[in-house]
């Protein structure tokens, strides 16, 4: 029997005296948690709370999720509950776990690999018809996700998708040209973007299937590591004839505003996206360029193709452990002269990010560069700079988690690469600069 | 660049669960353009349901259902959920339909568009300016569906995600017999277990063996489950499952629901008798039953009067439990706010009016729903007698039905909240 209990026993005092197990009367609530909306698109916030929970009470909020390798991610923060017995993301402010203070999505952006995880994980969805699943629990004190079966109090289930419903997926594998399509529902026409990714090549469609979930058309565009591209995939043996290829593939879509087309790029994603705008051949209607470089350490033919990657080796700066930056790859001093792009050449507005914490370019270099280009062109007026402080080289859409090194090769050898970026600032860097994304594109592509 | 940027039509959230409100905003259309903002759903059954309200832009071009008027349409006013909860089968439909989702595992979806000027019809034949769709669930990711074979009880169990324990309700649904998930499913998602019961099939009232003990027999085994709080579980009823609802908190001496809530339900039952008993005095009163003017069936009167005879009547001054009365007053099916009044007395007359709160709504019918969800004036139902199928007319008019659906599913789960989960003694309650 269930010896008589004073009402205001704290929980945790409760559960320990009865050895764990639970105590099931009237007298006791049961706590209840909640998120809105359960389902989100990526970029959209999710507001988490607790409820019937003791006044003044330790506990911990924790999320858990699989990515699409398969491995295991996890945030957790501690908060107290108030006089009221409640626990509320924002407002409340945590005192410890992954993140610090009021942050109402730092259970999304502070995930990281779980303990015993392979090292180097990145977080990235390859298939972005599916939503991420996110196990979010309520437990008791404050504790780590390990402990999660024996203190858990409640949970939900939230989901988070790249893709909004309607949106459609097509994969475009025309005039030789690789990349995935992703289109508004409804008639259309609509303005669109070309979005681009840098060295790590392959085919990355979660910002553009975000695009699209935001009313743009959007291609994602690969030119390097991928089995459909023809050549070795460790060399770009495509050239400027290929992103003008792209370009008109996407001009020609009879869902697709032909002046209305905006091109976003990452990394070496960025100096491509430099490049196309300022080639004459195309003329986009504003360029997003995020850490990017105006030219190339890799000898490149008159197409822009690339020979092989051994020229930037001497370019490659290893840390203490062996990590590698390819930051001085990009000094505006170690590019490669007839690489680099003629920015004054550009006839629509530009928008630079720069991340100060970048370890993987020397994005400020570069970005002071083409503010001097253009001041000296006469073109300032169409010079955006965006800077974030503690930020790294990896700025995407908010709400995700920044990893400061990856892995970036196994052979002959594991090889990590330095990213760069500080969990909070890279957080406030990717919600604040996506939303000016959107801003941006909005004022140029749509009015 | 060209002038013509093609309108976009957003709705925020896309995915929501039923009772959530969404955004539905218009941007990029000319100032001052009459356009009509329109609503497109297939049913299960493969029948089209539609919504439209007529709008005018702002000089910005834009529209926005939360901030402006509509002006003519399905519905009018200010009105940011008007799409959904004035749609109504499209022209050249079927007679007496009625929107249930079966599969509450897969969302509904609804297609909103824009349309130039303000139309009224014809909207399949032309195109839209720009659309967009939206999900809509009845159950919240995590929540788990078990089907009930158990003991002689059929039905559906639906559990929220995580350990527990959760607090626990019965589910029971009315004279249209089969099994309904929706509403338990959607109360799972707000941290409820819920049994969705059968039974009977839709059309065996007349011949179905129903005794009270198989209530209390599902009854128990939503308090008996590992992850239900036993002595928090609480009963939902509509219609005959309101009769239920009030049978049980009345008469039985082998449960005993935390709180009940009874939409649209009556009390006159001869005690004792099975619900083959109860169905069988209620049709012996056919004479009494009139028809509109649409030759809708009006059952209203076959209640009435109100018998002063107890034994007619439930007890329902033995009820020791808090109770949640929700009818409407034009509920054309059943005389509820008159039987609502005659319980209140009997309650009164027994001490027993604190743990009573009546919630009447003006205007709304008998099929109390969860929000947003459309509000049908009358429609088809198998009458048991023959098994034909006749219209009945449940009543209440479109605006204000869905007002109060929109009202009472807000009290019903604030009802729920404080005497499922809070931890506050019962109090006692002013009637509303």
């Amino acid at each position: 029997m269930v010896p008589c209990i004073g009402v205001h026993r704290n929980l945790a005092c409760l559960v320990r005296a009865m050895g764990g197990v639970r105590w099931k009367s009237s007298l006791r609530p049961a706590p209840l948690l909640t998120a809105t909306p359960v389902r989100a698109l990526i970029d959209e916030q999710i507001s988490i709370k607790g409820r019937f929970l003791p006044p003044q009470c330790p506990v911990t909020v924790c999320a858990q999720m699989h990515s699409d390798d398969g491995d295991l991610w996890e945030a957790f923060a501690h908060y107290n509950t108030n006089a009221d017995g409640t626990v509320n993301l924002t407002r409340d402010h945590s005192v410890g776990g992954s993140y610090f203070g009021c942050e109402p999505m730092g259970l999304f952006w502070g995930l990281q690999p779980a303990p015993g995880s392979r090292e180097g994980l990145r977080l990235r969805k390859k298939n972005v018809e599916t939503p991420y699943v996110m196990l979010m629990s309520l437990l008791e004190g404050h504790v780590s996700p390990s402990e999660r079966q024996s203190t858990e109090l409640a949970a939900i289930t939230t989901e988070r998708w790249y893709m909004a419903p309607g949106v459609r997926r097509i994969e475009i594998r025309q005039d030789g040209v690789v990349g995935t399509l992703f289109l508004p529902p409804g008639p259309g026409p609509f303005p669109a973007m070309l979005d681009l990714w840098g060295m790590g090549g392959g085919l990355v469609e979660y910002r553009s299937a975000l695009f699209a979930s935001r009313g743009y058309a959007s291609f994602s565009l690969t030119y390097l590591g991928h089995k459909d591209l023809p050549g070795p995939q460790t060399c770009i043996n495509v050239g400027d004839s290929y992103f003008k290829s792209a370009y008109h593939i996407l001009q020609d879509h009879r869902q697709v505003c032909a002046d209305r087309i905006g091109i976003i790029g990452l990394s070496f994603g960025a100096y491509l996206s430099l490049r196309i705008a300022t080639q004459a051949a195309v003329k986009p209607s504003c360029v997003i360029s995020i850490n990017g470089p105006v030219g190339s350490t890799i000898k490149v033919d008159a197409d822009g193709r690339s020979k092989s990657f051994e020229s930037y080796q001497k370019h490659m700066v290893y840390d203490d452990q062996g990590h590698v930056s390819f930051k001085s790859m990009s000094l505006p001093a170690n590019i490669i002269p007839e690489t680099k792009v003629k920015i004054e050449h550009i006839a629509c507005p530009l928008m630079y990010i720069v991340g100060e914490d970048d370890k993987s370019a020397s994005s400020m270099e570069n970005a002071n560069l083409i503010e001097e280009s253009l001041r000296d062109a006469g073109k300032s007026q169409l010079f955006t700079l965006l800077s974030y402080p503690g930020a790294g080289h990896l700025i995407e859409p908010p709400y995700t988690p920044n990893s400061r090194l990856s892995l970036w090769s196994f052979k002959p050898k594991k090889l990590f690469t330095l990213w760069g970026g500080h969990p909070a600032p890279h957080a406030a860097a990717q919600e604040d600069s996506w939303k000016k994304i959107l801003d941006f594109m909005e004022s140029h592509l749509t009015r | 660049m060209s002038h013509t940027v093609p309108p976009v039509v957003s709705v925020v959230p896309s995915r929501a669960l039923v009772d959530e409100t969404f955004k539905v905003a218009v941007q990029n259309l000319p100032p001052g353009s009459p356009v009509t903002l329109h609503s497109l759903h297939l049913s299960e059954d493969k029948d089209f349901w539609e919504a439209f309200g007529h709008y005018i832009s702002d000089h910005r071009g834009t529209v926005s259902l939360a901030e402006d008027f509509s002006f003519g349409g399905t519905y009018t006013g200010k009105e940011a959920m008007g799409l959904l909860w004035s749609m109504r089968p499209v022209p050249g439909s079927r007679e007496g339909l009625r929107l249930r989702k079966m599969n509450v595992c897969s969302p509904l979806l609804v297609n909103i568009s824009v349309y130039s000027g303000h139309v009224e019809e014809g909207f399949r034949e032309q195109a839209p300016l720009a659309s967009a769709l939206t999900e809509r669930w009845y159950m919240s990711p995590g929540v788990r569906r078990m089907e009930v074979r158990e003991k002689g009880v059929r039905g559906t169990l639906f559990l929220p995600p995580g350990p527990g324990p959760f607090p626990g309700l019965l589910d029971i649904w009315g004279g249209g017999g089969g099994l309904l998930e929706y509403r338990s499913a959607l109360l799972a998602s707000h941290g409820y277990v819920s049994l969705a019961l059968e039974y009977f099939s839709a059309g065996e009232l007349k011949s179905a063996e129903i005794e009270f003990n198989y209530f209390e027999t599902a009854f128990n085994i939503v308090s008996e489950h590992p992850q239900v709080i036993p002595d928090r579980v609480g009963i939902f009823g509509l219609s005959l499952g309101s009769i239920v609802t009030n049978y049980l908190a009345a008469e039985s001496s082998v449960i005993k629901p935390r709180c009940c809530v009874c939409i649209s339900g009556i009390h006159v039952y001869p005690r004792g008798a099975t619900l083959k008993g109860f169905y069988r005095a209620l049709v012996s009163n056919t004479h009494k039953m009139r028809v509109d003017e649409n030759n809708h069936e009006i059952w209203r009167d076959m209640v009435l009067p109100i018998p002063d005879d107890l034994s007619q009547k439930l007890d329902v001054g033995k009820i020791n439990c808090p109770m949640l009365l929700v009818n409407g007053r034009d509920d054309q099916n059943w005389p509820t706010v008159e039987c609502a009044e005659d319980m209140a007395k009997m309650m009164r007359a027994a001490g027993k009016e604190h743990l009573l709160t009546r919630i009447e709504y003006l205007d709304a019918g008998h099929l109390i729903e969860p929000p947003y969800s459309p509000h049908f004036r009358a429609t088809k139902f198998i009458k048991d007698s023959t098994k034909e199928k006749a219209i009945l007319l449940w009543g209440g008019q479109t605006k204000p039905h869905s007002d109060a659906q929109e009202d009472s599913w807000n009290k019903i789960l604030a009802f729920l909240q404080q005497h499922l989960y809070s931890s506050q003694t019962l109090k006692a309650k002013a009637k509303m």
